[in-house]
């Protein structure tokens, strides 16, 4: 099952709905639990027991966490009962203790993340190496199955257990409210990857279905719908035949092949968050947002924030914060301090907590070259726009360039737009090493007029299809502009008078059935963050 | 609270820093003005910020920074 | 006896959102049935059985053949008119799944009193396991009952003029290229048998009530097929048939009456039939359904002068293709995959 597959839209959401309010609130939690096992079940089989697995780990490492913190309390006011001030030392004593439960928990599950996702790439690596000095390669490459959304609901595990550590929440006692947090079935497959504080709570409450909740999340639905089977399913097909025939095709088309699948992956990633945030509204529930229009962006530091937003934001809070705080770059900023001045010592301090970050995002993304280096990519980038940064202001002061002006801001834009595609393209490209042919090959070998000589009616798209594509991602763009521009004055569609608000429905229902690219001819495609 | 707008100033001097209300969310600090902020405050009042406390509402005005450096140093 | 006016009114909104809906539905699916009646080269190859079934005059049809692909690369209707005056018809699609054989059957029935309905066998072993199989009754329910999910895609024909042209004899077309299958033997006698999914099996069975209730004799058969027959699938069907009391025909154990010749026949190493294998297997099923089945011979029924027609047509196109595969003279380059992709189309 998937979330634009029929079963998924047509009997599954439904039967979950109608049982979900035939339940009585008490029970609704049970259902919701059941729903998302069995869906899981239905895409990994008994792979479900890895993600139970975790459920019952993070639940245990929570706990014990809980019963230190306690102990803690409890000890340190006896202590300074006795003399102030030597509660200090017993924080610090169990300060530590806490933190080995917490790498403990950690440790152990990106332990079996990377045993699963990553035991290949590390054989494969390391037999090359073995090789290369003259020896034969020991490491066998295994077929691995993994739990869908394994790299998913592993970070959920992982923000519950640093934020029950931070004392930002509460351990939850409750077995059954962590396990619902950890798989709740709209987020299983893709995210968005939340953390206990924004959902752990709604997904309990089970509240009663209402009218304006399911209008909207279907409207939302319908809207992801569009995006994934209009576009992105049609793109799809000239972005496969591009990249899998790399060797085949002249700079000019491999430049469009990525600006395409650049365009495929939003339109997909972002139908398909459409398609799951509007799941979780149907139930009253508000997951968290992981798109804003992130070809708006100005910069790729931007682009960051609107793009894949909730593993951001992850990355953000559980790997650059600590990061920043760590002893290690502590030390730099004493050392550069005295040494270096200020540029160089921040710059440093920058490069020291970007760079596991941008390795992690990489690495999240799959064991490849190809992920590391887009990683890398961003890194570099985001450093560069960093080291840039003093020098930037130094020139909208000397020109007194006006930062909202468009003759500022769409140059700007366009840049980002470059960085993005030049990224994707690596990203999408069959190994590292097809993609650096790739990337070159727009230098080398460049001829505009294949865009238009009839090549591309070769890849399996007729002119209808293009049209089509082309139609549907201007109102898309439209409707990113309107809400970029804010030209509505913060009103949304539910804002708007019935009978426009109807006939959209109505277009977009007969849209997505008409021009949707499905049944004869076409292919279903699978979501492509489900991989990851 | 003069000590925390001197090393606000000293990372920028063109914000009205006592006036914001929304240093984070509206972006004025980003990431990497919180890294030096951190380091700056942990020298200056030998507290220890931890990564739990990276979150935008203790940073998003010179009260709140002032209310957490309290905090912290209460511990 | 506010909150019960509002929540009334509310109810009549959500009421009219869905009947708009539902006629707005009804009309374009309407309008889009229409439109693919009107213009048969507008209609996709593989909907394009469905559509001539429906377009034959009524009760004309005494034999529906249904299946997936093997069906139509092995029964030409129009030899077994020529020879014995049998009405016959291929609802078969590529691909098509037994789902699909159910509402093809279903589709029949609306217009037709076929007596015989002859099934082709690989149909049931497509695999359906759990989502699978779901999914394909949705869609094969969906297409069924809403055109417009069936010929959606006919807004391409309108805006760009895309045509799917076919010469198309009551759902037999030509196949002239000629790749061999030199696997050997492939039937190998053993016990062992081949499981049926449970929807498969349902279906099956919805297919037999269908015919049951329309006075059809439903008969199972298994054309010549290296690459999807084997003694495993040939001992299901056998024990399927004995228990439901149906015929059933396997004539991939009857290679030497068929007088299959492997180097000349196969359209794609073994998997379907080229012309030259199609007319030796219908050669022997029509015969085999003029002895066995009281089927009447309609060639001199005035109601059938178009079928004696078309007949014509067909024998002379059919002996000069027949006679251009006897003398090797194949067809080659690009004119080979171009003939191979009208043949059997890319999403089989």
């Amino acid at each position: 099952m998937s979330y634009h597959n029929s079963v998924y839209l047509f009997l599954f959401l439904p039967a979950v709905l109608l049982a979900y309010q035939l339940t009585p609130r008490k029970r609704r939690w049970i259902l919701l639990l059941f729903a998302g096992y069995f869906f899981f079940w239905t895409i990994s089989g008994k792979l479900v027991l890895y993600l139970i697995g975790t459920t019952f780990f993070t639940h245990y490492i929570g706990l014990w966490l809980d019963l230190l913190k306690t102990g803690c309390k409890e000890k340190g006011e006896k202590e300074k009962k006795l003399e102030k001030g030597r509660e200090k030392a017993v924080r610090t004593q169990y300060r530590k203790k806490e933190r080995l439960v917490l790498a403990l928990g950690v440790c152990t599950l990106l332990g079996a993340l990377a045993c699963l996702k990553y035991y290949n790439f590390f054989a494969q690596n390391a037999n090359l190496i073995l090789e290369h000095a003259g020896q034969r390669g020991i490491f066998q490459v295994k077929t691995l199955l993994l739990p869908v959304g394994i790299s998913f609901y592993t970070l959920q595990a992982i923000s519950y257990m640093a934020d029950v550590y931070w004392e930002k929440i509460r351990p939850q006692r409750h077995l059954g409210k962590l396990a619902l947090f950890l798989g709740f079935f709209p987020q299983i497959m893709e995210g968005p990857i939340s953390m206990y504080g924004q959902t752990g709570e709604a997904l309990w409450k089970g509240e009663d279905l209402r009218g304006e909740n399911l209008s909207a999340g279907c409207a939302r639905i319908l809207w992801g719908l569009f995006k994934k089977m209009i576009i992105a399913d049609r793109l799809y097909v000239l972005v496969t035949a591009v990249f899998e025939h790399y060797q085949d095709y002249n700079g000019s088309i491999v430049a469009f092949a990525a600006i395409a699948y650049t365009l495929q992956l939003y339109m997909e990633f972002s139908g398909c968050m459409d398609i799951v945030i509007g799941s979780g509204r149907l139930f009253g529930v508000t997951l968290p947002e992981n798109f804003c229009r992130p070809f708006a962006s100005e910069n790729a530091a931007q682009f960051w924030r609107r793009w894949h937003i909730t593993l951001g934001t992850w990355l953000k809070t559980y790997v650059f914060y600590p990061l920043s705080v760590s002893r290690m770059v502590k030390k730099w900023n004493r050392f550069g301090k005295k040494h270096l001045g200020k540029y160089f010592t921040r710059l440093g301090a920058t490069a020291l907590c970007l760079f596991p970050v941008w390795l992690c995002n990489g690495l999240w993304h799959g064991a490849s070259w190809n992920y590391i280096f887009y990683g890398m990519y961003y890194f570099v980038i985001l450093l560069a726009g960093s080291a840039l940064e003093p020098a930037r202001d130094q020139m909208i002061r000397v020109f007194g360039i006006n930062q909202n002006a468009l003759y500022w801001k769409i140059p700007r834009i366009l840049k980002t737009w470059v960085i993005i595609f030049v990224g994707e393209l690596f990203f999408r490209a069959n190994g590292l090493k097809a993609g650096m042919t790739m990337f070159f090959s727009i230098f080398k070998d460049f001829r505009l007029n294949t865009l238009w000589d009839g090549t591309f009616l070769g890849f399996g798209l007729d002119k209808g299809d293009y049209m089509v594509i082309f139609g549907g991602i201007l109102l898309v763009s439209a409707a990113g502009i309107i809400k970029e521009r804010n030209l509505l004055n913060g009103k949304g569609l539910q804002d708007m008078k019935t009978p426009f608000r109807w006939a959209v429905y109505y277009g977009l229902i007969l849209a997505v059935l008409i021009f949707g690219a499905y049944g004869i001819g076409y292919q279903q495609v699978d979501l492509i963050y489900a991989g990851f | 609270m003069e000590k925390i707008i001197e090393i606000l100033r000293d990372i920028d001097d063109s914000i009205e820093w006592e006036k914001e209300q929304g240093l984070i969310d509206r972006r004025l600090l980003d990431s990497f003005g919180v890294i030096s902020l951190v380091s700056e405050l942990e020298d200056s009042f030998m507290v220890e910020i931890e990564a739990g406390e990276m979150v935008p509402e203790n940073f998003n005005s010179v009260e709140a920074i002032y209310e957490m450096i309290q905090r912290l140093q209460e511990k | 006896m506010q909150d019960f006016k509002n929540n009334l009114r509310k109810r009549g909104r959500v009421f009219l959102f869905f009947l708009i809906l539902a006629l707005l539905l009804g009309g374009v699916s309407w309008k889009v049935g229409q439109t693919a009646a009107d213009h048969e080269e507008w209609v996709h190859y593989r909907n394009k059985s469905a559509l001539l079934l429906r377009k034959e005059p009524k009760d004309t049809i005494d034999v529906l053949i249904l299946g997936d692909s093997l069906s139509y690369t092995a029964f030409s209707p129009m030899q077994m008119w020529n020879k014995h005056g049998i009405a016959a018809f291929v609802g078969g699609q590529s691909g098509q799944n037994i789902q699909e054989s159910y509402y093809m059957l279903k589709t029949a029935f609306e217009n037709q009193k076929p007596r015989l309905v002859l099934l082709e066998t690989n149909v049931i072993f497509r695999p359906q396991r759990g989502n699978s199989g779901l999914t394909m009754t949705l869609a094969a329910m969906g297409s069924y009952y809403f055109p417009i999910f069936t010929h959606h895609d006919i807004w391409k024909s309108v805006l760009t003029d895309k045509q799917y042209p076919e010469e198309n004899y009551k759902g037999f077309q030509f196949r002239e290229v000629t790749d061999p299958y030199r696997g050997g033997a492939y039937m190998k006698e053993t016990s062992q048998k081949e499981k049926i999914s449970s929807t498969v099996e349902d279906y099956l069975e919805k297919i037999r009530m269908l015919c049951v209730k329309n006075q059809a004799e439903l008969v199972l058969i298994s054309t010549p097929s290296p690459a999807n027959y084997n003694y495993k699938k040939h001992n299901t069907l056998e024990e399927y048939a004995r228990q439901k009391g149906l015929k059933y025909e396997d004539l991939n154990l009857k290679e030497e009456e068929l007088r299959i010749d492997w180097e000349r026949d196969s359209l794609d190493k073994g998997d379907h039939l080229n012309l030259s294998g199609a007319w030796k297997v219908t050669d022997f099923i029509g015969t085999y359904l003029h002895e066995n089945f009281d089927l009447p011979d309609r060639r001199e029924d005035e109601a059938y002068a178009s079928w004696n027609e078309l007949g014509k047509k067909y024998e002379e196109r059919a002996k000069e293709k027949l006679e251009a595969m006897k003398k090797d003279d194949k067809i080659t380059g690009e004119e080979v995959d171009n003939r191979r992709e009208r043949s059997l189309p890319v999403y089989e």
